[in-house]
């Protein structure tokens, strides 16, 4: 018996360094196979890359790392179904993977199954993140965020965006700028001013933060903040394509009789300029022969109603009665109502009546 | 101070001349038991040594799994998929240089190596020769290295019960024992290559011993699970596929795997038929032929690789590929038949290695291929590819080796996934019954019957006919007597019984039976008013049961013309009878 033991202790010993070589020798080949599939990936080689850390794997089946490449590659080269395989087995071993969730969220896109990839953008969010935990967290937002906006779910995209805002930091102008465009899309240029306001903080005079401040300020009604912005932006770098967006701007403030602090008799001439401005588009329209039949009459009638209002109010009864004051405003914008609708969208002058009818109407530029 | 306050003394008596001092005494007596509870009876150096078995068996079925991987690198290189070249020149090199040492030095080690455990335990008394464990050890590692389609199992099962042997001969075993520890080591190594041991034991008792052995089963549990631990301490413990979780979608996917079932036993029966037709032409062929025929079974394996080199050696990494969807299902089938080609073109020839890998390879494929088709034609069939593959393995191992509960659980064990078991089960039935009804010899029978060994089948010892107590027993044609009857009356009764043996039921349940040629003895020697119980004091006959096995009554029937058959709700309530003519009969009838 005691021969056994000896020989067994000795049995052991070989054993142990045997494998204890034979696993060395499986992980430099892991090692060697991976490289290879990623430098095969890098260069645009996904099935080559595939077959490489396919090798890699057969010698290290538990290589989480590799078999998350693999499954990239297998996106890669679009074999969704077996990424999926791949990466639900990884996703089982590691539910709370914060990169496995994402490449399901990513395979689940590429297979057309949105909601499946907004569910695993969510657990890629929360999930854990061996490198870089909070740039990994908000690309993953991100995604979202364009995932959620694209599909038109823009309520669920705008608390998600909230979510964005949280967690950008204060002095990080790029990601301030990114998150205010995206409130931008989602309808909320009020927050997407704020935003774009905290970057320029940090730079005053990036032009591209003015011009997008101005367009948020523009959005938001704030036409005064967007002259400043827009005008800014205009200063900085002419070629940004902010000098149309400016001249609409200095049309409405200019053309604007609601505008705070000005004089009865700028008041009064600037609703007669809008009332004449908006007979002369009527004119136009009715002579272009684009209004339906539907429309027609109703054009007719407001051109006849224009006519004899200006016929029987001079400028300086319009100056004196607020009350004629509301009746030619209302005229004109029953006037640019109709234009619009039978004519389309004005330009210039125009479209700067439209954005003041539409802001005195309580409604989003 | 009060005697009785005074502290206790002991005096000391002082011994007679010669005698030994009574502690001296003591000492000895003491020392006399302690020995004795040390002493080592054969029954614990065998279980001792079933641990030792396991651990042996363990670390050479590690040796033997690196051995493998060392060859199949250093031949065929890192690759899954190698250079052409080297597909055809290393399995036709490799088959040439296993030839040459099987022929010249290791005969023993052709075959898979379960018929030669078996051979071992009915044949040669539980003898394995060291030779061949080595034998088995080299030739199979170049073999299935150099891509040959074969298996580590069944040759670490026999190298198991090869290392066994050697310990029972070095400890001077009884003959018993000794063929008792060839399925222990068997167990063992079998545990250590699949690291699944539950179904090592179930293989060991389901083809090898045949019978759930008290005697047997603890050392070979013992066994299975040390080896178990060995390999899992120097391997890892992982199962040795990982699948994706299964999850029944609807009680109607099961006909989709039933549907398995019934192809996997088609399968199955013509890989056996391949086998069985092919194995016995070419041994019959001259004999310097063996030197050739694995080299050239490697070549047409080689030729096949060029296309396939999915089909190369054990195929386990491709298990796990078809497990994760990555074939379609018309390649999943052409890699299944191509495994049964070059399994069989392997096999057939003689070449060492074992058939349990091949099975669950061409398995999974077929499996696989099931599920791909009928997915494609049936998307209301739920499961993916991944799950078919999964049954499919179980299913070909029970169709094919013929091992049903075994098939079940290696399942299960290889692959961790208990979920899966409901279809498993489903489809390995009616596998295995498909290939019982049209393959009527399981294939290790018949490769036994091949080699012209007459080794016992336990397919068919399970299937027999068991022949119980209440098949043989009669009713008795007077009513037994009571120990209450007084002699005068039981001697009356005798007379005129038809019985030769007259029954005496007793109120504790004891019965007794004389002959009338004993009531006439016992009433010349007492009174005949004296109650029988007065005068059997202490007569007992054994007694049975109507459930028990006939063969077991004819333990008890010598010297007794005739034995009760009792009730097992009270042993007071009388059956029927059983003498030897009528066990007799029942075997007649039944033969």
């Amino acid at each position: 018996m005691l021969l056994s033991f000896i020989l067994l202790a000795l049995f052991f010993v070989i054993t142990a360094a045997l494998a204890r070589a034979y696993h060395m020798r499986e992980e430099g080949l892991v090692e060697e196979w991976s490289e290879k599939g990623k430098s095969d990936l890098a260069t645009g080689e996904p099935a080559k890359a595939f077959e490489d850390f396919r090798n890699a794997l057969s010698y290290g089946p538990e290589n989480r790392f590799v078999e998350l490449r693999l499954a990239e590659a297998l996106l890669a080269d679009g074999r969704y179904a077996e990424a999926r395989s791949y990466l639900l087995a990884l996703w089982e071993s590691a539910p709370g993977s914060g990169e496995v969730s994402l490449d399901l969220a990513h395979d689940s896109l590429r297979l057309g199954n949105v909601n499946e990839a907004i569910h695993y953008l969510g657990d890629a969010i929360l999930g854990s993140w061996e490198r870089e935990p909070a740039l990994n967290r908000r690309n993953v937002r991100v995604e979202l965020c364009e995932l959620l906006l694209s599909h038109g779910r823009t309520a669920d995209a705008q608390a998600e965006i909230a979510g964005l805002a949280a967690d950008t930091p204060p002095g990080n102008a790029p990601q301030r700028e990114e998150t205010g465009r995206f409130f931008l899309r989602a309808g909320e240029p009020d927050r997407a001013l704020v935003e774009f306001e905290a970057a320029l903080h940090v730079d005053p005079r990036e032009s591209k933060w003015l011009a997008e401040a101005g367009q948020a300020a523009f959005q938001a009604g704030d036409y005064s903040r967007a002259e400043t912005y827009l005008s800014r932006a205009v200063r900085e770098d002419p070629s940004l394509g902010a000098q149309q967006s400016l001249e609409l701007v200095r049309d409405v403030l200019a053309n604007d009789p609601f505008y705070l602090g000005l004089s009865e008799e700028e008041v009064a001439r600037r609703i007669a300029r809008d009332l004449d401005q908006g007979l002369a588009r009527l004119r136009a329209c009715q002579a272009s022969g684009t209004p339906s039949s539907l429309s027609l009459p109703a054009l007719q009638g407001l051109a006849k109603d224009a006519q004899d209002f200006q016929k029987r109010v001079s400028r300086r009864a319009l100056e004196r009665s607020p009350q004629e004051q509301n009746d030619a405003i209302q005229l004109t914008f029953k006037i640019v109502d109709a234009t619009s609708k039978g004519c389309g969208p004005g330009t210039g002058l125009d479209q700067a009546l439209e954005l003041i009818e539409k802001q005195s109407q309580g409604r989003a530029p | 101070m009060s005697d009785r306050d005074a502290p206790f003394e002991v005096t000391p008596v002082r011994p007679a001349p010669g005698a030994p001092a009574e502690s001296t005494v003591a000492e000895r007596k003491w020392l006399g038991s302690w020995a004795r509870s040390f002493t080592v009876s054969e029954r614990n150096v065998f279980l001792l040594l079933a641990v030792v078995i396991g651990l042996f068996s363990g670390m050479a079925v590690v040796c033997f799994r690196i051995l493998i991987e060392w060859v199949r690198l250093a031949l065929l290189g890192s690759a899954l998929a190698p250079a052409p070249l080297r597909v055809l020149l290393v399995p036709t090199a490799g088959g040439l240089v296993v030839a040459f040492l099987v022929q010249k030095y290791f005969r023993a080690a052709r075959g898979s190596g379960v018929n030669q455990t078996k051979g071992a335990v009915y044949v040669f008394d539980g003898y394995v020769p060291f030779r061949t464990v080595i034998g088995k050890f080299v030739t199979c590692s170049i073999a299935i290295g150099s891509g040959h389609s074969l298996g580590p199992e069944d040759p670490s099962l026999q190298m198991g019960a090869g290392i066994a042997s050697a310990f029972g001969r070095r400890f001077n075993l009884s003959r018993d024992k000794l063929r008792l520890l060839a399925p222990v080591g068997a167990a063992a190594g079998l545990a250590a290559a699949f690291n699944a041991p539950i179904s090592a034991v179930l293989f060991v008792i389901e083809e090898v011993i045949g019978t759930w052995s008290a005697s047997a089963l603890g050392a070979i549990v013992l066994a299975a699970v040390s080896s178990s631990v060995v390999l899992r301490s120097f391997l890892g413990s992982e199962p040795m596929f990982r699948v994706p979780a299964y999850v029944l979608g609807h009680p109607a996917e099961l006909l989709a795997y039933a549907v398995l079932g019934v192809v996997g036993g088609m399968v199955s029966l013509v890989f056996t038929r391949i086998i069985s037709y092919f194995r016995p032409k070419l041994r019959d062929l001259p004999d310097w032929t063996r030197y050739f025929q694995p080299g050239i079974a490697g070549f047409l394996i080689g030729l096949i690789g060029l296309k396939m080199p999915q089909t190369f050696g054990t195929g386990y990494p491709y298990i796990d590929q078809a497990l994760h969807n990555q074939y379609a299902w018309g390649m999943l089938a052409v890699l299944g038949f191509a495994k049964i080609l070059t399994t069989s073109l392997s096999f057939v020839t003689g070449t060492p290695g074992g058939m349990f890998a091949p099975t669950l390879f061409i398995g999974a494929m077929i499996g696989g291929a099931i599920g791909g088709l009928e997915h494609q034609f049936f998307p209301q069939v739920g499961a993916s590819v991944a799950p078919f593959a999964l049954v499919g393995m179980g299913t070909f191992f029970a169709g094919f080796l013929r091992v049903p509960i075994t098939s079940v659980f290696m399942v299960v064990e290889t692959t961790g996934s208990y979920s899966i078991v409901l279809p498993v089960m489903i489809a390995n039935t009616i596998a295995y019954v498909i290939s019982r009804k049209y393959q009527e010899v399981a294939l290790f029978d018949l490769l036994a019957k091949q080699d012209n060994l007459e080794l016992p089948s336990m397919e068919e010892q399970r299937e027999q006919i068991v022949l119980r107590v209440e098949d043989a027993m009669r009713k008795l044609k007077s009513q037994p007597l009571q120990a209450s009857d007084t002699l005068g009356h039981a001697l009356g009764v005798a007379e005129n019984s038809g019985e030769e043996v007259l029954l005496v039921r007793f109120p504790t349940g004891r019965w007794a039976g004389l002959t009338k040629a004993d009531f006439t003895d016992l009433s010349a020697r007492y009174p005949r008013e004296l109650l029988l119980r007065e005068v059997l004091p202490t007569a007992r006959l054994p007694v049975l049961h109507p459930d028990q096995r006939l063969d077991d009554a004819l333990r008890f029937i010598p010297g007794h013309t005739l034995l009760p058959v009792v009730s097992r709700a009270g042993s007071r309530k009388l059956e029927g009878v059983l003498s030897l003519p009528d066990i007799l009969a029942a075997y007649q009838k039944a033969t």
